[in-house]
């Protein structure tokens, strides 16, 4: 049974992972109405930066706001220059130009910084605690609380403030918002620089676990996209339910289907995440879009 | 559609047909090779073309159809002998029964879901390719014998290649054409503007957005057995998920709806890649360091889709109305 | 397909013309080989996930830069072109027909992947192109010479890495119960086959075998069921960061078992990346010399690697990716002087299939780089490694490392 709970455990720090990442991808959804391939990129630019402002003295969490302000400005730096040029385009315009970033930011990081695998330092001990047989860290549970925490301040701005209303509101019906007076375009900039912020946060809380490369985010993308997507893109909330089920889901497959070892679990994974869409076309806890005619 | 615009379109097709006719005697072998390969991506982009630019479903996972039919090639061609051309046409078929039977279950999801369900196809098909070692030889691929022009005709290798991949493109291209024009296309596009209003006037949305997805996971298959073909070898990273990115980029690029457009697109995918280290090699030396070829290749991609945000269709359909006055727009 | 009547005659009078020019043109005797140069091509992958291998093409360029310094080959001076395949099969093919067909080199040489240079091995075997000193360790390049007599490896093999644990593992720990983590891919299967054969019939202590995928964010999963099985052993098969997490997380479970790690994930800049403590202990091979080891500080070698490094590639951070590609350009260069000067593609082949190479400075002192026509493998001898305190001691004698 200890096997049993410790793949559970596993699973949740490996699903807080996911949902980190995911729930930049949710924010950006909601406010913009794209999906961001280059949201892992971005992300991981950040934590090099964050890297940088630590090896030239700054401790973590100097550094850790100083990057937040950065990814900030430069998401928002990003949408004006090249999102917005494509904005009334269709969709999947948009999403072409995440894709052009993705090849972009990647080549950027490498360059800069070089393939090398570095270290990165915990805001959280990463000593292991032992509770029944059970070993997990104050670091495993940092990432999934922060995430929640992120969840909570999500809601709290777009619920009870303003510019969080108006923000959605830009998103939903921009023609109607304009009318009213929330600067739309604004709007979408506001939005690109708050999912880049959180990226950011993903980015510096995954980093110590797997470690600092430039290929970092490039599979975890792949994963907070199905975690995104089974939680509802457009659901916070969503996208750490989502994360966290996929990380156990894959954990317990790939332990207890024998047969399903290495890149099968994935493959798993993904069907049951199909299942789920079949019979939710709007993931978990997503809103039913509702089609104009 | 007016006479002159007709006539100068087919004018231009059939230059088309012309140049790509005499162009191996004015290149050197490996171009004809290069340009044999565009050949296989023209196939794969009007496919997906179909898909996403006349039904309006956007897939993200078109490198696995190209696999589908790869390995279907490759193994009636390892594991009993067929012959490579016959193996094409039944690529083609295995593809896009593949295609039809994924676009069942793709008929719950809209948009961005769809997108990111066929993007998990793509990221899930290695991992079956090798699951299946027995047939598919794991992560060691397959290795097949070397393309070679059939007896009587006296062609070097890549020579053959480069005819045959534009030989089955153009006819493809062609069928594509008369497709779009007929009752399907119709079908399609009406779907694509407004499902509701289509299923009114009598137009099954569930049967036409499947056949539309089996018709593209068909050209895709017959698409993936010309690569498979061309290099005599597939494993599960011959057709990486980064294809089926730079696919529907490269569908962008030639113009959502354009068919002839598909030619740019194919010759973006194609050349993107060998073209970036040299521009990177002329970087001024302060930046030299920086502006590696995949940094080059990203800009290349966002420039290409902020200058031309309707492809080089879009951008021919403004030289033409500029030209021959404006039209009505259906 | 449709061509106008004219155009046909016109197509094939130019087809004609261009084939009389051709043939008309004095022939070269050797492709990509005159009197004052010598042009070698590769595939690296300078670009995506695996960008970090890069270094060997770079190690092994400024090697022949050197050389071309000090004189060159018979008065020939080596040109290596080597073209990004972003570690794409399908690329590192149409760049290999690039640099065949197109810039005529007279080999190809030090191309990195296994599937990258399997995808290009019968194309170059049909033209009878030399595939030198392959960078991966896949078994098929040095066994499969009847069908690809073009073709040689050059690294100890995976396979045959493995055995060397196994053997270590029989003679020090009979009764281990042994626990392998391994990538689900060509290069994990094969060093698991490698620790299957070299145990032979005690194969069967191996309790448990557990593959990851490449593409995953951790292998924690992975490491908590190899643990469950309660084995004493236990071998890290993996690549760059993975190996670290499978420390750190085994550690962080309190299971603390002999662990063996591969020699791709061996290099002591990702090693020193783990807690000291979770890494105590483990054992490697070794064959190349590792830059970031105090031990070779004031070796010759090392410090030619140095200055080569600095003068031919500065910029550039020397590794030990760098140091593989300058041993095998070493090599290479010993096989075109062994060619002779009258050099030939043929010539090569003979002379890479013949060598008797004691001394390469950038390989371990003692090891001879030696082939015959029906043995392939030009490094197959290596020497055990154990992490102590911050970094490697090599110890025990040279080891057999022949498939």
């Amino acid at each position: 049974m200890a096997e049993f709970w410790q793949q559970v455990v596993a699973g949740l720090a490996s699903g807080g992972i996911y949902a980190s990442l995911a729930l930049a991808l949710v924010l950006i959804y909601r406010s913009t109405g794209v999906i961001n391939f280059a949201q892992g990129e971005m992300a991981t630019f950040a934590t090099y930066l964050a890297w940088t402002f630590m090896h030239h003295g700054f401790s973590f969490w100097p550094a850790f706001f100083l990057t937040l302000v950065c990814a900030f400005a430069g998401g928002v730096a990003i949408e004006r220059v090249v999102v917005r040029p494509v904005e009334n385009r269709p969709v999947l315009t948009v999403v072409l130009v995440t894709i052009g970033l993705l090849v972009l930011i990647n080549g950027l990081t490498s360059s800069i910084w070089g393939g090398a695998v570095r270290k990165f330092p915990s805001p959280f001990s990463t000593r292991p605690i032992h509770v029944a047989g059970v070993a997990f860290s104050i670091q495993d549970i940092g990432i999934i609380g922060v995430s929640l925490a992120a969840v909570l301040v999500l809601g709290a701005f777009f619920r009870f403030t303003k510019l969080g209303l108006a923000l959605r509101a830009a998103a939903v019906n921009p023609g109607a918002s304009r009318l009213v007076g929330v600067r739309v375009s604004w709007m979408l900039a506001l939005g690109w620089g708050l999912a880049s912020a959180l990226g950011a946060v993903s980015g510096m809380m995954v980093a110590p676990v797997v470690f600092l490369d430039p290929n970092m985010m490039q599979g975890i993308l792949l994963y907070a996209f199905a975690a995104a997507v089974l939680g509802g893109l457009d659901s916070p909330l969503g996208a750490v339910v989502g994360g966290l089920t996929l990380g156990v889901l894959l954990n317990l497959l790939g332990t207890y289907v024998s047969t399903l070892g290495g890149e099968m679990r994935l493959v798993a994974g993904l069907a049951v995440i199909l299942a789920v869409l079949i019979v939710r076309p709007s993931g978990l806890l997503g809103k039913a879009a509702v089609r104009r005619v | 559609m007016s006479r002159p615009r007709h006539a100068l379109r087919a004018a231009g097709v059939a230059a088309l047909v012309v140049v790509a006719a005499v162009l191996p005697s004015f290149i050197s072998d490996y171009h004809a090779l290069e340009w044999a390969t565009v050949g296989t991506y023209f196939i794969a982009l009007l496919g997906l073309n179909v898909l996403t630019g006349y039904s309006g479903q956007i897939s993200l996972g078109h490198g696995a159809f190209m696999a589908v039919g790869g390995y279907t090639s490759a193994i009636l061609m390892a594991h009993h002998g067929v012959r490579d051309l016959w193996t094409i046409p039944l690529a083609g078929l295995v593809a896009g029964g593949a295609g039809l039977l994924f676009g069942l279950p793709a008929l719950r999801l809209s948009g961005l879901y769809l997108a990111l369900a066929t993007f998990a196809v793509a990221v899930a098909f290695p991992a079956l390719v090798k699951k299946f070692e027995h047939f598919t030889g794991g992560s060691m691929g397959l290795i097949l014998n070397l393309p070679k022009a059939p007896g009587g005709l006296h062609l070097s290798s890549n020579d053959w290649l480069y005819y045959l991949s534009w030989g089955i493109g153009f006819a493809l291209l062609g069928l594509g054409a008369l497709v779009s024009r007929g009752r399907i296309g119709r079908s399609f596009r009406a779907i694509r503007d407004s499902e509701v209003a289509a299923a009114s006037s009598g137009v099954s949305p569930a049967f036409y957005k499947t056949l539309a997805f089996g018709i593209s996971a068909f050209y895709a298959g017959i698409g993936g057995s010309l690569v498979a073909i061309e290099t005599a070898y597939v494993n599960p990273q011959t057709f990486p998920i980064t294809l089926s990115l730079f696919l529907v980029v490269g569908v962008a690029v030639g113009g959502l709806g354009s068919l002839v457009g598909c030619i740019f697109g194919a010759a973006l995918i194609e050349f993107l890649p060998t073209v970036a280290p040299d521009i990177a090699r002329h970087a001024p030396s302060a930046i030299r360091d920086q502006v590696t070829p995949s940094v080059i290749q990203g800009l290349i991609l966002v420039l290409v889709m902020l200058i031309l945000p309707g492809g080089v269709a879009g951008l021919a359909r403004l030289l033409e109305n500029r030209a021959l006055g404006p039209r009505f727009e259906r | 397909m449709a061509m106008s009547r004219p155009l046909r005659i016109a197509a094939v009078v130019l087809a004609a013309a261009v084939a009389a020019a051709g043939a008309g043109a004095a022939r070269q005797a050797t492709p990509g080989v005159t009197s004052d140069s010598i042009l070698l091509g590769g595939t690296a992958p300078l670009s995506g996930e695996a960008s970090a291998g890069a270094g060997v093409a770079k190690g092994a360029e400024a090697y022949f830069k050197y050389v071309n310094d000090q004189g060159g080959v018979f008065g020939r001076k080596i040109t290596y072109k080597y073209l990004d395949d972003g570690y794409e099969p399908q690329r590192t093919f149409l760049a290999m027909r690039q640099l065949v067909q197109q810039d005529g080199v007279f080999a190809m040489f030090n191309t990195l992947g296994t599937n990258n240079n399997v995808a290009i091995r019968s194309f170059l075997n049909q033209q009878d192109v030399p595939q030198l000193f392959v960078a991966s360790g896949a078994t098929t390049f040095g066994r499969d010479a009847k069908q690809y007599p073009w073709t040689i490896g050059y690294i100890p093999t995976y396979k045959a890495e493995a055995e060397v644990y196994a053997r270590y593992i029989l003679k020090t720990k009979p009764r281990a119960k042994i626990a392998v983590l391994y990538q689900d891919d060509e290069y994990g299967q094969d060093l698991v086959s490698g620790l299957q054969s070299g145990l032979g019939n005690k194969a069967k202590q191996i309790v448990k075998k557990v593959g990851y995928d490449p593409t995953s964010s951790d292998v924690k999963s992975e490491v908590a069921q190899l643990k469950a099985s309660k084995a004493n052993v236990f071998m890290i098969f993996a690549f760059g960061k993975f190996a670290i997490q499978a420390f750190i997380y085994a550690n962080q479970l309190g299971w603390h078992p002999q662990i063996f790690v591969n020699d791709v994930a061996s290099a002591t800049s990702l090693m020193v990346l783990s807690p000291a403590k979770a890494t105590e202990g483990a054992i490697s091979i070794v064959f190349g010399k590792d830059p970031d080891l105090a031990l070779w500080k004031s070796d010759k070698g090392m410090k030619l690697f140095g200055r080569i490094m600095k003068r031919y590639d500065p910029g550039d951070n020397p590794n030990g990716y760098h140091i593989a590609g300058m041993a095998s350009a070493y090599t290479m260069v010993d096989a075109l002087r062994k060619a002779g000067k009258n050099l030939t593609r043929k010539g090569v082949m003979n002379a890479a299939t013949h060598l008797n190479e004691k001394g390469n400075p950038f390989v371990l002192p003692g090891i001879v780089v030696r082939t015959t026509p029906t043995f392939r493998y030009p490094v197959s001898q290596v020497k055990l490694q154990r992490w102590h305190k911050g970094h490697w001691v090599i110890f025990g004698p040279l080891l057999s490392a022949k498939p």
